[in-house]
């Protein structure tokens, strides 16, 4: 079977810097695989050792998006792709349409599988809307997965309710982060996946077209959370009787 | 003709949030706003506007890819010029699926919404919470809007229009779906929140959380690491980026290192609280009252202030 695996390559939140203006500097700054992402293409290899095939790491982005190729990779993929572009950052459309035409040019495959959302905007939109541009089912936030040459199982982890689902192949996944615990890569598969193929797609070559209207940033600002910050101190009985006084003053537990 | 807003949810509580979001989108643009409902009326869903009822073999718990398909049949005919759609885990495909059958633009998670020169305008988070983007996309388009962002208003009685959307074919079958075994978890709704972080040494442990959010009388929740890692609470507890997002009046944070992703999830709680032993940790930084100490001792010290205090 061949799955494919899409991988956004992220800013790192934690190691995002905000200038003096309070605007995120994203020029520059460090880019990793989605955190959720190595849920995606971990449930793709255990696929593999179960049905055998080939997974195939697709990712969107400017030179540097390689990056997150070669960490799915290392964790185990056997071959990238990479679509030369600059991903509308918070453009779920444009991403889409390029991922649509990155896996039908790449393909066929048996299983698309993405992440529930990337770390970075979370919109979760991306994979139903790849979905329904290749005409496929999507089964969304998947816990469970059970493959077979008839079809895909799913057991969906929704807000209230757990939901058995089941859909003939090829069909478009995510899964949630619960599913698997994602494998670290030893030195020794993160040098060789250097020497695994990676295939470069341009614009011209995916021809995308029916592409919707754009949606536009009009301004990045950073929230800061605007908390007192107040330590307290003291023995355990003070500190806490001071908690509940301070906390009686805000209005709170003040039944 | 004038301009309308559509808004939908298969949740009957979201829909009437989402109704008032486009309530309000629809007063500010002398538009009217309608209450998309799939098979037949919830009577529980309020807000102002018409109804528009899509009739056709379709339940109020159809699945997202039919609920999209009707909704493109019959806006394809009526030609909104917004729908909402609120952002829950089937919502997103619906709002998916709708953006590319009609090949508009679509925004996500959104919250203070405007229309400014033809465009939907929107604020929404990035970067685990720690920004704010204001995005816009021309009109028509489909937005999903984020759960908790507008209040349900008192349920008008309007007028109700039928549209036939005749038969849709769907790939996927339900097999069968069972509620979730969240007890008496309502974190949404819970003024107080307790919650317990990987300062937790065993899951027993949790049940002394669990006496302080009673006395308290709120509800226990829970950072990343227990419910999925750990798997000592039900991930209906998860608080944080990929789990539940709560505002309640306090939040306790206890022995929570304070990772972007779980602050993504409670940032706007009123007042937040947090008790750990690593003075360093993030999780002050987003607290109004910290103390640097052991919870262990910490716990038992607030349930006796607490007892005192009846």
């Amino acid at each position: 079977m061949r799955f494919a695996v899409c991988v956004k390559h992220v800013v790192d939140e934690s190691e995002l810097k905000i200038d003096s203006e309070g605007k995120p500097q994203l020029e520059g700054a460090l880019g990793r695989m989605g955190t959720f992402d190595k849920n995606a293409v971990e449930e793709a290899l255990r696929l593999r050792s179960a049905l055998g095939g080939e997974v195939v790491a697709i990712t969107i982005g400017k030179a540097e998006a390689r990056k997150s190729l070669k960490e799915a990779l290392a964790m185990g993929a056997d071959r990238g792709v990479h679509v030369l572009a600059e991903p509308g950052v918070l453009d779920p459309s444009k991403t889409s349409g390029l991922l649509a035409a990155a896996i039908a040019k790449t393909g066929p495959y048996d299983l698309v599988i993405c992440s529930e959302g990337s770390s970075d905007t979370y919109t979760g939109l991306v994979p139903p809307m790849v979905a329904e541009r290749l005409g496929l089912p999507y089964l969304g936030y998947a816990r469970k997965l059970e493959v077979a040459a008839q079809g895909v199982k799913a057991e969906l982890s929704l807000e209230e309710s757990l939901t058995s689902i089941e859909s003939p192949l090829p069909s478009v996944v995510s899964v949630v982060s619960e599913i698997n615990e994602p494998r670290y890569p030893t030195l020794i598969q993160i040098m060789q996946a250097s020497k695994k193929p990676i295939v470069e797609l341009s614009l011209e070559q995916l021809a995308v077209t029916g592409s919707s209207p754009p949606t536009t940033i009009l301004s990045m600002t950073a929230q800061s959370p605007k908390r007192k910050r107040v330590i307290i101190e003291g023995t355990p009985d003070e500190a806490a009787e001071k908690l509940l006084g301070a906390l009686e003053k805000e209005g709170i537990l003040s039944h | 003709m004038k301009m309308s807003v559509w808004s939908f949810s298969e949740n009957a509580t979201v829909a009437a949030e989402i109704a008032s979001a486009a309530g309000s989108l629809a007063n500010s643009m002398q538009g009217e706003a309608v209450v998309v409902e799939m098979g037949n009326l919830r009577g529980d869903v309020s807000g102002p506007g018409k109804k528009l009822l899509l009739k056709g073999p379709l339940q109020a718990g159809a699945s997202p890819e039919a609920s999209a398909e009707a909704i493109h049949r019959a806006a394809k005919k009526l030609e909104p010029a917004i729908i909402l759609v609120g952002a829950t885990r089937n919502g997103r495909e619906v709002a998916s699926r709708l953006a590319v059958k009609m090949m508009t633009g679509c925004l996500a998670e959104a919250f203070h919404l405007s229309v400014e020169d033809g465009n939907l305008v929107a604020d929404r988070t990035a970067y685990a919470g720690k920004v704010v983007a204001r995005v816009s996309c021309p009109l028509p388009c489909v937005s999903t809007v984020r759960s908790g962002s507008y209040s349900r208003e008192e349920a008008v009685p309007g007028e109700v229009q039928e549209f036939e959307v005749g038969e849709i074919v769907v790939k996927t079958k339900t097999l069968k779906s069972s509620k979730k075994e969240s007890g008496t978890v309502n974190l949404k709704s819970a003024k107080v929140i307790v919650s317990a972080g990987r300062g937790v040494k065993k899951k027993e442990d949790l049940a002394m959380l669990d006496d302080l959010a009673r006395e308290m009388k709120g509800a226990l929740g829970c950072s990343r690491p227990l419910s999925s890692d750990l798997g000592w609470l039900p991930e209906e507890h998860h608080i944080g980026l990929t789990g539940v997002t709560v505002k309640p009046d306090l939040y306790l944070a206890i022995g929570i290192s304070g990772q972007l992703q779980h602050i993504a999830g409670m940032k706007d709680s009123k007042v937040v609280a947090a008790i750990n032993t690593d003075k360093e940790a993030p999780i002050f930084q987003a607290s109004d009252y910290g103390i640097v100490g052991d919870l262990y001792q910490l716990v038992p010290a607030l349930r006796r202030a607490l007892s005192a205090r009846r």
